[in-house]
């Protein structure tokens, strides 16, 4: 039965994957007006979805395979964002609004000359490298700290978003020199590619769509190897994983650190498509957004997240553009519905459907029903067991 | 609390002692018109004789008739038997430019025989002349009526402006002033007045004592004379050596003023930060839902009382276009309340109807949340996040359908606005209202949670729900109950922040983090270690933002700070002991 479901689900994947990485661009290459293109709208959006399925899939590691909600995931996804965006700034050069060597909002700020930590940002390695480094030691020091005095539970969560909170006014700042509430912007090159031109914005969806496939690829290895196997132990009892001897704080940690450089990639793939960053970005409502894309799609699943991510922002850019004063009030009704009705979500709903007419079928077939109240220290797998 | 009314019930006694002396003195009307025409039409050292006397008249008539005659506004008209008669002409002008005249012996118009009222224009008649030192001699009288000024606010800012002068002749005026005045703080001010104009004076020893004087008053505003004495190369040594003391004497004094604002101020951010989180520590703390709509509770709060000022005013209404329509009717709707034109005191209390109001509809959201949401998600709670984020959502656009999606104005009390000043220290009513508002408000959740029946269910049934619902308490209704508290505090909360910062549709949002931040440090279901946590919190926060000069900078560094302080006691400062594991 579950060899069956894998089978499906992989085809499911290898489709899914012809069609977003071939396809849609071989369309979206055939030319204008005819009867198959795919308009570069359609792709910049869909990249942008992938960009965010990304982050989803960073929020669900954590959530759903172990157990910790972070309400703080889209820091890591701005900052790898921001690193990216700086490189970007840097290609600029002198097509800047003042002509000038270093980035506008510098020219503004009355700066002659680029800031000392600007400069290696010229080259892309350097940025990239920075993208891994920058939110992989946030992410080892906070959680180093957070797991160490085995904070878990609500106290992670709200923890995790006072964490991007303070990033976010900090960004905010000027003084900090990375383009305060502007943030960076009328980016122009990549690698010597002019931005605006559909084949580079093309190229970078493909490579956002194989990112999304490998990540995916190599979250399924890890979350069936014994590490994969300890990580979800955890998030059903971390104190018998504990008893059994394992390190559970070093597990969480480096899934911690595993998620924030999968978001910092997500981040540095969405800034050079949707060609802003600003610190909007990373505040807590963001991240919060993003753990209702995996709720939505749902959790402790892989393809959950993303198309959860997928399902909820093409909602949210119909409604917005359908019923602009209420699609927060459709948003927000679509989270209560879905927690309240569909607890694992897009992903759950055949097999929740299944159950259900199961209990319907079972009530009718029998007069009499089972006593329904059931002791309720005990949880569902101790209660499987006794059946 | 005590000493605050202590404190201004002798401010009210002091005003009123100043108002029986100065009652006793008081010439009658008639007696300063009077006076007023004989100052005027007299002559050489008697008119100063007379000008003299009029200070101690203080009137508002003596005021005004003297400035008019410094500016040649005072006119002398011919009477009979060779007398002239002192007038004034009327602001208010004809087409011609002429003027209606008051006479000023009597207030009265000048009339013909007929009893027509006569009009001049101001060319046509002689001014009542005015020399250089006639000039001079009005003036001081001025001063000298400004310094009997019944207000002493005004009192005391002519006083300064004489302070300031730099004219050392105006020492007498003062000293004259000082035997009279018996209202305390303008006496110091009196005291400084004289002292900064004895700092110009050439006797060395005079100055000398006049810094003294300075140093031990504690004087702010004489900071920049002193500066100056010191930076003048004129200035005897051993004055310079003695200001230059006066000035660190001074500015030690300042800091301990900052830092007593500082730390007042930060007790009232401390006082709403505890108001706004004492509804979440029993909401997230003692039932353990955590609530994302908590900041909109607030923001309800503080809407309410919007609401309850415009129906003290004009009235509130609004209207909503929904985007759907049904065979060609726009659907939408809408609701007005009238107003009811209140004026004055009675306008002036709608805050007092506002809060118990503010307390029931937050109450009221709170139920309706719990019974149609949270009541489903006890067991998940982490997933109660999510669904209660998402009707912060629709409230947030709901606040932003009917109040508009910029902030509101709702005006304060007059009785709420305005400060006091204790040595230097600023305190502002609203601040010190919000400081006695938080402790009545934890007393009284205090006291409900340990004195009352609904209090021992409560604790009852947070403290182990199975057990409490095996003896028979109705959790269910126990848990509506509490949760509906929770909420109508954040209510009460917003209807008090309306009155120091600004109500719109996502004030909420600026709040929640930093509740949840102040619940976790105190200590999550522990409602003292929340109070501690607020106060330490806010003043915290205003200490920071001192020290690192921006109050950005501060609050970053406060989360940092809060990070690393739950690494050292993961559990708050008042972590609940237990025996079990999760």
């Amino acid at each position: 039965m579950r060899r069956k479901a894998t089978k499906f689900e992989l085809w499911g994947v290898a489709v899914a994957a012809f069609v977003m990485i071939i396809l849609l661009p071989v369309l979206n290459a055939t030319p204008v007006g005819s009867f198959l293109h795919v308009s570069n709208f359609t792709i910049n959006l869909y990249g942008k979805y992938l960009c965010y399925g990304l982050l989803a899939i960073s929020v669900d590691l954590l959530w759903g395979y172990t157990g910790l909600l972070s309400l703080g995931q889209a820091l890591f996804f701005t900052l790898g964002g921001y690193m990216m965006g700086m490189y970007l700034m840097r290609m600029i050069g002198t097509l800047g609004q003042y002509h000038q060597p270093i980035p506008d909002f510098l020219v503004f700020l009355g700066w002659s000359r680029l800031p000392e930590f600007w400069k290696p940002f010229s080259s892309f390695p350097f940025a990239f490298f920075m993208a891994m480094l920058l939110p992989g030691t946030l992410a080892l020091v906070f959680g180093f700290l957070a797991f160490r005095s085995r904070i878990r539970g609500v106290y992670f969560s709200i923890l995790t978003q006072a964490l991007t909170y303070a990033a976010t006014l900090l960004f905010f700042r000027n003084n900090l020199l990375m383009g305060g509430n502007n943030g960076f912007t009328d980016f122009k090159f990549i690698f010597g590619y002019d931005l605006r031109e559909p084949a580079t914005q093309r190229g970078l969806y493909i490579a956002t769509g194989l990112t999304v496939l490998i990540v995916y690829l190599g979250c399924r290895w890890l979350s069936r190897t014994k590490f994969g196997l300890v990580q979800q132990a955890i998030r059903d009892s971390e104190n018998r994983v504990l008893f059994s001897g394992y390190a559970a704080g070093n597990y969480k940690l480096f899934i911690f650190v595993l998620a924030a450089l999968i978001g910092s990639v997500g981040g540095m793939l969405f800034v050079p498509q949707v060609g802003i960053i600003n610190p909007s970005e990373m505040a807590p409502d963001k991240s919060l957004e993003a753990v209702v894309w995996v709720a939505v799609g749902g959790r402790g699943t892989l393809l959950g997240p993303i198309l959860g991510a997928f399902g909820v922002n093409a909602f949210k850019s119909w409604a917005t553009r359908a019923y602009p004063d209420l699609w927060q009030i459709l948003l927000g009704g679509l989270f209560v519905v879905v927690t309240l009705f569909m607890p694992k979500g897009l992903v759950g709903l055949p097999e929740q459907l299944r159950g259900i007419k199961k209990r319907f079928d079972a009530r009718r077939s029998k007069a009499v029903s089972e006593p329904t109240i059931t002791p309720v220290s005990r949880t569902a797998e101790e209660l499987a067991k006794i059946k | 609390m005590k000493s605050a009314l202590k404190l201004f019930a002798g401010l009210l006694l002091v005003y009123l002692l100043c108002r029986s002396a100065r009652a006793a003195t008081e010439l009658s009307d008639s007696e300063v018109r009077g006076q007023l025409v004989k100052t005027l039409l007299s002559t050489g050292e008697e008119q100063q004789t007379n000008l003299t006397q009029l200070a101690d008249a203080g009137s508002r008539l003596v005021h005004d008739v003297l400035t008019a005659w410094t500016r040649d506004g005072v006119y002398l008209m011919d009477g009979p038997d060779n007398t002239k008669i002192p007038v004034l002409l009327e602001e208010q002008t004809d087409v011609d430019g002429k003027a209606r005249a008051v006479r000023i012996a009597d207030g009265q118009f000048i009339k013909d025989d007929k009893g027509q009222e006569l009009r001049f224009a101001a060319t046509d008649l002689t001014t009542a002349d005015t020399d250089m030192r006639l000039r001079s001699a009005i003036q001081q009288t001025l001063d000298a009526l400004a310094l009997s000024d019944p207000n002493p606010d005004a009192r005391r800012s002519a006083i300064l402006k004489l302070g300031n002068s730099g004219k050392e002749k105006n020492i007498l005026l003062l000293q004259a002033r000082q035997e009279k005045e018996t209202d305390a703080v303008t006496k110091k001010t009196l005291n400084e007045a004289i002292a900064l104009l004895q700092l110009g004076s050439a006797d060395s020893s005079v100055q000398i004592a006049a810094v003294r004087k300075l140093a031990s008053l504690n004087s702010i505003g004489s900071l920049d004379n002193l500066k100056r004495l010191v930076a003048d190369p004129k200035t005897n040594p051993s004055v310079a050596g003695e200001t230059k003391r006066a000035i660190s004497s001074i500015q030690e004094h300042i800091q301990w003023v900052n830092f007593f604002g500082t730390i007042f101020r930060g007790m009232s951010l401390g006082s709403i930060l505890l108001v706004v989180a004492l509804g979440l520590a029993i909401t997230f703390g003692l039932m353990g839902v955590i609530n994302m709509a908590h900041g909109e509770m607030i923001a309800v709060g503080a809407y309410t009382c919007y609401v309850v000022q415009n129906i003290f005013g004009s009235g509130f209404g609004f209207t909503i276009n929904l985007p759907f329509s049904i065979a060609g009717h726009q659907l939408g709707f809408g609701m007005h309340l009238p107003g009811l034109n209140a004026t004055g005191l009675f306008y002036e209390s709608y805050f007092l109807f506002a809060l118990p109001l503010s307390f029931l509809t937050a109450a009221l959201a709170g139920l309706a949340i719990e019974r149609s949401v949270i009541r489903f998600l006890y067991r998940r709670p982490l997933e109660s996040l999510l669904a209660t984020w998402g009707i912060s959502l629709i409230m947030q656009q709901c606040f932003r359908m009917v109040f508009g999606a910029n902030n509101v104005q709702v005006n304060s009390p007059s009785w709420m606005q305005g400060h006091f000043s204790l040595n230097d220290v600023l305190f502002g009513y609203n601040r010190v209202f919000v400081i006695v508002f938080a402790v009545v408000i934890v007393i009284g959740t205090w006291l409900l949670l340990t004195k009352t029946p609904l209090g021992l269910l409560i604790r009852a049934v947070m403290q182990n729900r199975n057990m409490a619902s095996c003896i028979g308490v109705r959790t269910d209704r126990v848990n509506m109950m509490t949760f509906a508290f929770g909420s109508g505090l954040a209510g009460l909360a917003g209807s008090f922040l309306s009155q120091i910062g600004n109500v719109g549709p996502s004030m909420g949002q600026d709040h929640i983090v930093n509740a949840f931040m102040t619940v976790v440090v105190g200590g999550v279901g522990s409602i003292v270690g929340t109070v501690y946590s607020a106060l330490g919190v806010g003043t915290g926060d205003q200490v920071l933002q001192q020290v690192t000069g921006s109050p950005v900078a501060g609050k970053i560094v406060m989360l940092v700070l809060i990070i690393l302080f739950l690494q050292w006691k993961p559990g708050g400062l008042f972590a609940i002991r237990s025996r079990s594991l999760d």
